[in-house]
């Protein structure tokens, strides 16, 4: 397969987070992901763009508020780039839970911290850039399982 | 997609059937259903999620809530959740924190 680059922009509004999760399910087939790893790079991008929607954006004018999907597919795989112009926010300086809390039972455990560790284990690269004012969180998944 | 959540409470169980995405969206929706479920003190909290086929770690939010609030002698049950889903309870650590059966008389 020739390198392909395609991308998209949805509103920076919670009710994108289902369109941009059936735009990744269809690159993700044309990938050749399976299911499991389609639903995982959906679950990896969805929590990503949530904090984008919910905390990037939360002061902006609406009419700025745009998350563009880029995509790229090659031979081993796929990279989704999700870029959006709101405040520097690098996810890798926030705490992530301990294995303790994660041990812990439901009612004695904090909220919060799951979203970023399901980002980060959900795809086999995940990587943070802030460039020419944007955020660029990039997941990397391979077709090949490893 | 969307969520789609019924509910309803009987003998002290309070059943929820969710079909569809719980995401960030939708999960005010089970929410509000958790936040009226809490008072009536049910023994057992039972939620059908055969098809429910996507969960953020909004919905996995919803869920600890309504344990801390319920408490740990009230029983979570998860009705069979489909394969990506028990991957995020484990991934996550809340697999400890509920049952996962095949069935459970509706």
């Amino acid at each position: 397969m020739e390198n392909r680059k395609e991308s998209k922009s949805f509103h920076a509004t919670l009710d994108s987070l289902e369109s941009i999760r059936d735009f990744l399910t269809a690159k993700g087939k044309m990938a050749g992901l399976d299911k499991n790893k389609i639903y995982k790079l959906c679950l990896a991008a969805d929590e990503i763009a949530t904090n984008i929607i919910n905390y990037g954006y939360a002061k902006t004018d609406i009419s700025k508020k745009i998350i563009d999907v880029i995509i790229q597919l090659d031979d081993e795989g796929i990279t989704v780039t999700l870029e959006d112009t709101a405040v520097p926010f690098n996810p890798f300086d926030n705490i992530l839970p301990t294995n303790d809390d994660l041990t812990k039972p439901l009612e004695e455990r904090p909220i919060g911290g799951l979203g970023l560790m399901l980002a980060k284990e959900n795809v086999d690269q995940y990587t943070y850039q802030f460039k020419d004012g944007k955020n660029r969180n990039i997941f990397r998944v391979n077709s090949r399982t490893t | 997609m969307s969520l789609i959540v019924n509910s309803e409470f009987s003998n002290d169980v309070a059943k929820i059937t969710l079909s569809g995405a719980l995401d960030s969206s939708t999960a005010s929706q089970l929410n509000e259903t958790v936040q009226k479920i809490i008072p009536q003190s049910p023994k057992e909290l039972v939620m059908f999620v055969e098809k429910l086929d996507f969960m953020s770690s909004a919905g996995l939010r919803v869920i600890i809530y309504a344990k801390q609030k319920l408490g740990p002698a009230v029983n979570l049950i998860l009705v069979k959740p489909q394969e990506q889903l028990v991957e995020t309870l484990r991934m996550t650590g809340l697999i400890f924190s509920v049952n996962i059966v095949d069935n459970y008389p509706e």
